[in-house]
């Protein structure tokens, strides 16, 4: 757990270059004070932690479990073999080798991402291509004859000049700058943006952010970091073999992650490194044995300590795994970013026609007109299981089937994704808080104006740049004191206003509340109802509600609407239904309507 | 047999909860409820919806963890008490939501609430006498069945093995009047003959306070008011449901 | 002839082979990477019962109760705390996969083992020689599916089973113990690979890593089905007759993909595979 009391070090700025000088000293030096075996073995190592490190980041950041950087690895190496084999092994066709090293795993990646990512792709789905993947190019590699040496792989070609201790150097410096590129990778603005992912990917894509696009481009640039060890590896080792490529390969650098520990940079890379040379120093004398304690150690790891062995370690030192090392933020108001056609209060911000959604034989929605215009407060009630929930999914979501006319603008929504709809300015609150569990309040906050303000990949903003209605709910709401502290610590209340106040940063013209007071205490409800109200009256924004506390919707609405059963029973101002018998019926009697 | 053979008598204390709270993860929904189920008396919780009123039945089934506060049955804790063990010792549950394996025939969606095959003759013709529509449609899909029909059916599966407490969730909610007046007989009937004790969540209020002999309403997972029944009991009740 | 042979054949051993991983995934929702270390194993048993001399037949109903006996201590202990995790349920049956593989290592060496033939020699078949093991691998996967449609169709834990597919939390309003047919589910699952272990043995080598082979081709064919045993039936023929037709005129290597390739691309065009629903 974070402690919340916890004063925030610049870890950043002081550690990881201290941490970073020592180890390219520890490089130097190794191939004077190690023997040629460690030289060798450990080179190795340190290739494969490159590996460990990308597995890590798609894994324990995005939470992409893939078995795939196997293969991106073995194109690399075959890439950098056959140029060296059958082109030629001039300084101008290393750099050849080197270039399709990086490249053709980039454009592989690319491809894998396209087949592993799609709007409502499921993560097992990835997986199982990640997994599909290295077995192709595995028995591509198989039946490449004397191109890849088949079987027996690719050997006795031109490696760069370097002694066993010059690779070993190259190796480490590689995994260094590595190492500390993706530790400043992941703790920027836009790394955050993995971890916000791997929480809650809906949220993201009703964010307004293309969750998809960006695994791709990860996967892609990964592929191209795997590539590169490829190389590295290709020259270190002078031989290529199948087994380079396949997915048990991938399989062992998930277990070293898993057991280093995931979500971490340091973990994985000793797991792979301390692996991979234990097993090189005991596999002479207990091969099966060792491979046995291993596994053993991983199952055992998996199911008792997810967090590997980095978890163990900052458990027993008792260091929090800091979420944000910065020292704190500032909420900085902004002015709204200018609209076309922003307020055109008689044009319906949103239109529907005769919506139908049914579930098989099921029919949830049947013939549902309406429309809401800027500044209106429409709330929608009606008993459980009328289709509200239903109907606000058909609105944000147009690539869920449904029959009729949906428009938000006066543009049709259908098969537009979240994020496209978000674009159109449409923001939705769901019923349960979305939010982003293992980021603080800042950094959800942040994730919202993302798609608007594009994030540093190298830095991590100390100032928070927030629309001004968006800015006073946070500090009506408090939450402007806790700024830095994890939204996991954050009351149920408090998690309701982050995403309130994170769906208005989106600025939305049209705002979808799902049951927004749910569970809240009657302060919180008195005060969310006071922020909408604002939002409607004064900027124009329209909101449409899903409420069940009556009392609540007869304070704030500006109209109500009825469904029952599927349909759209009434439609009128507060007066006309809080009077209406046909409510009363609804409500009280629950009998057809 | 639950015949009072061992000991029982009507007004006992049956089911009892003191101070519990309960929801889902951080959300509490139902908050510091006490409440007595005295044996043999049928008991309605009304509100609106989104008052915590299925919480309440699933929190009494050990769906949903207690947060605060103890249940007891029979002056035994139900806490840690597995749903499947509380259901096997005679308290049976009528659901809201999805009661019915939509895909299963009639007869499938009764056996699987019984043990073992062997009880299914039994068992069906005590369901099948309040509803004996059921008893020439078992080879049917429970999802080919109208609403009032999945209900009766829902309730029929639930009174089958003769509860000593029967949990029911809006079981009038979308039903003709003639289908509420089948149900309420059939409730009734239960007390009456067999003695079993009724805990029944409503938003019909008409229905309610036909069966019930003793309510309470909840407001935002609290009880705001209770009583049982007297002339001005109507009034009283509509004054909280009313929008 | 011969190839219409191959391709039913085939298909039939690839549907043994996967249903024990179906009847887990089916039900649990939870993909069992120590599949291939459970064909492994039953494969061992054959080896044991021939080592003991005694009928090679034996193998069968031996290999089933030595899979279903590991699968419930593996469910006890390894898959239980993972259902609501069930990544890291993968790669624990992995992690599982790997130290069952090492075990087997351990005791018998890593050598190829021999086992006695179930059925030798060939049949006349509609007029060809065709193998008569492969043949019997058809009547095995018949009644493997006709055993399975029984146990889903008319035996209450099959009923039991299909509530919890359907709608868990009414299985469980229902007083039915959840966790108990999880846990024969998981069983029958891991006696059914044990049983294809040992139906392999004439087929195929028998030694530590033979699992692994088998594991992909019935893992991507679990994915298309679904919980569906008729529409694994059918993804079996058909993504098994492609690798017979690959293998036969393109390039056998490649035929050792075409069920992966395939797989995936079916389930990238209809995410939901050949379930219906």
């Amino acid at each position: 757990m974070v402690n919340p009391t916890r004063t925030s070090r610049p870890f950043n700025s002081v550690a990881l270059p201290a941490l970073a000088a020592g180890a390219l000293v520890v490089v130097a030096i190794g191939p004077i004070v190690l023997d040629r075996f460690a030289v060798n073995v450990l080179t190795r190592s340190m290739i494969y932690a490159v590996l460990a490190i990308t597995v890590d980041i798609l894994w324990g950041y995005a939470g992409i479990l893939t078995f795939g950087q196997a293969a991106f690895f073995g194109i690399g190496a075959y890439a950098t073999a056959i140029v060296a084999t059958h082109v030629g092994d001039s300084p101008a066709m290393m750099a050849l080798g080197f270039v399709l090293a990086v490249a053709t795993p980039m454009l592989l990646g690319l491809l894998v991402g396209w087949l592993s990512f799609y709007h409502n792709s499921t993560p097992l789905y990835a997986s199982v291509i990640s997994l599909v993947f290295p077995i192709v190019v595995t028995q591509l590699v198989f039946s490449g004859g004397v191109w890849t040496g088949s079987s027996s792989g690719l050997v006795g070609y031109t490696t760069l000049p370097l002694e066993l201790g010059g690779f070993f150097r190259l190796a480490g410096f590689c995994l260094i700058v590595i190492a500390v590129a993706a530790w400043i990778f992941v703790k920027s603005d836009a790394g955050k943006l993995l971890i916000a992912i791997r929480d809650n990917e809906t949220r993201c894509s009703y964010l307004g952010l293309n969750t998809s696009r960006f695994k791709i481009l990860l996967t892609a640039c990964l592929a191209g970091v795997a590539g590169l060890a490829g190389f590295l590896y290709a020259h270190a080792s002078g031989v290529v073999a199948p087994e380079n490529t396949g997915f048990v390969f991938g399989t062992e650098l998930v277990v070293w992650t898993a057991l280093g520990g995931r979500g971490t940079i340091l973990g994985p890379i000793l797991g792979a490194i301390g692996i991979d040379y234990l097993s090189a120093n005991l596999s002479g004398e207990l091969p099966f044995l060792y491979q046995l304690i291993v596994g053993a150690l991983f199952v055992v790891m998996i199911i008792v300590v997810p967090g590997g062995l980095a978890a163990v370690v900052t458990k027993i030192a008792g260091i929090g795994t800091n979420p944000t090392a910065i020292a704190s933020v500032t909420v900085k108001g902004v002015a709204s970013r200018p609209s076309a056609g922003w307020v055109e209060a008689r044009d319906a911000l949103i239109k529907i026609e005769n919506l139908g959604k049914s579930y098989g034989s099921h029919h949830v929605l049947e013939g549902i007109d309406l429309s809401v215009r800027a500044g209106e407060l429409v709330s929608l009630v009606g008993p459980n299981g009328a289709g509200k929930t239903t109907l606000m999914r058909c609105v944000s979501d147009g690539t869920l089937e449904a029959t009729g006319v949906r428009q938000v603008c006066g543009r049709s929504i259908v098969r537009l994704t979240p994020s496209d709809i978000v674009a159109l300015g449409v923001g939705r609150k769901f019923q349960v808080a979305s939010v982003f569990d293992s980021l603080t309040v800042a950094d959800c906050l942040r994730m919202a104006r993302m798609a608007i303000d594009p994030p540093s990949v190298f830095a991590a903003s100390r100032t928070l740049a927030l629309p001004l209605s968006s800015e006073r709910i946070v500090k009506l709401t408090g939450l402007d004191q806790l700024l830095d502290s994890s939204v996991s610590l954050l009351s149920h209340g408090q998690k309701q206003s982050l995403e309130l106040a994170m769906v208005v940063a989106l600025e939305p013209r049209l705002i979808l509340l799902d049951e927004p007071t749910a569970g809240l205490t009657k302060p919180e409800r008195t005060m969310i109802g006071g922020i909408l109200k604002s939002l409607t009256e004064e900027l124009g924004v329209a909101a449409i509600l899903v409420e069940h506390d009556l009392d609540f919707v007869r304070e704030i609405s500006s109209r109500i609407v009825v469904l029952h059963q599927g349909k759209l029973v009434l439609d009128g101002s507060v007066e006309e239904v809080v009077n209406s018998a046909l409510v009363k019926s609804v409500y009280s009697g629950g009998g057809h309507a | 047999m639950r015949d009072g053979s061992n000991g029982w008598k009507a007004g006992d204390d049956l089911l009892k909860l003191s101070a519990v709270s309960s929801g889902y993860g951080a959300v509490t929904i139902v908050k510091d409820i006490s409440l007595t189920i005295k044996r043999g008396e049928i008991f309605a919780v009304m509100g609106k919806n989104g008052m915590g009123k299925t919480t309440l039945l699933k929190t009494i089934l050990g769906f949903i963890e207690l947060k605060a506060g103890d249940v007891t049955l029979e002056g035994a804790s139900l806490r840690g008490v597995a749903p499947a063990k509380l259901i096997a010792s005679g308290v049976a549950y009528a659901p809201q939501d999805q009661p019915l394996f939509q895909d299963l025939s009639i007869r499938d969606n009764i056996r699987l609430a019984l043990r073992s095959d062997r009880e299914f003759k039994n068992a069906s013709e005590r369901a099948f006498s309040y509803f004996p529509f059921l008893r020439d449609r078992l080879g049917q899909k429970a999802g080919t069945l109208s609403g009032g029909e999945q209900k009766m059916l829902t309730l029929a599966r639930s009174l089958m093995h003769q509860p000593k407490m029967l949990l029911v969730d809006e079981v009038s909610e979308g039903l003709q009047p003639s289908v509420v007046d089948r149900i309420a007989a059939a409730l009734k009937n239960e007390r009456d003959a067999n003695g079993v004790t009724i805990l029944m969540v409503e938003q019909n209020l008409d229905f309610a306070l036909r069966v019930a002999d003793r309510w309470a309403i909840l407001k935002l997972g609290a009880i705001d008011d209770q009583g049982g029944m007297e002339s001005n009991t109507r009034e009283r009740v509509l004054e909280h449901l009313k929008i | 002839m011969t190839l219409l042979l191959d391709i039913a054949t085939t298909a039939a051993v690839l549907f043994i082979v996967a249903s024990g991983l179906l009847a887990i995934f089916g039900v649990l929702k939870i993909i069992n990477f120590a599949h291939g270390a459970w064909l492994t194993v039953g494969a061992y048993c054959s080896v044991l019962i021939a080592h003991w001399g005694l009928n090679p037949w034996l193998s069968l109903p031996f290999a089933f109760l030595v899979g279903a006996a590991l699968g419930a201590l593996t469910e006890r202990l390894i898959v239980k705390p993972l259902y609501r995790r069930p990544l890291d349920a993968i790669l624990a049956t992995w992690g599982l996969g790997i130290v069952i593989g090492q075990l087997i290592t351990l005791w018998f060496g890593r050598d190829v083992q021999m086992t006695p033939n179930l059925m030798s020699g060939t049949v006349g078949f509609l007029g060809v020689d065709y193998s008569a093991y492969r043949l019997f691998a058809v009547v095995a996967a018949l009644a493997v599916g006709i055993g399975f449609t029984f146990l889903l169709d008319g035996t209450r834990l099959g009923l039991s089973a299909r509530a919890v597919i359907m709608n868990e939390s009414l299985a469980r309003a229902l007083g039915i113990d959840t966790g108990n047919v999880r846990l024969l589910t998981f069983v029958i699952g891991t006696g059914l690979a044990g049983l294809a272990g040992a139906l392999l043995t004439p087929l195929t080598s028998v030694d530590p890593n033979m699992g692994v082979a088998w594991l992909i081709g019935a893992f991507m064919l679990v994915m298309v089905a679904g919980s569906s045993f008729g529409a694994l039936a059918v993804a079996c023929l058909l993504f098994g007759g492609a690798q017979v037709l690959v293998s036969t005129f393109l390039n056998p290597v490649l035929g050792g993909v075409t069920i992966a390739v395939l797989c995936a691309l079916v389930l990238r065009l209809n995410p939901k595979g050949f379930a219906r629903g």
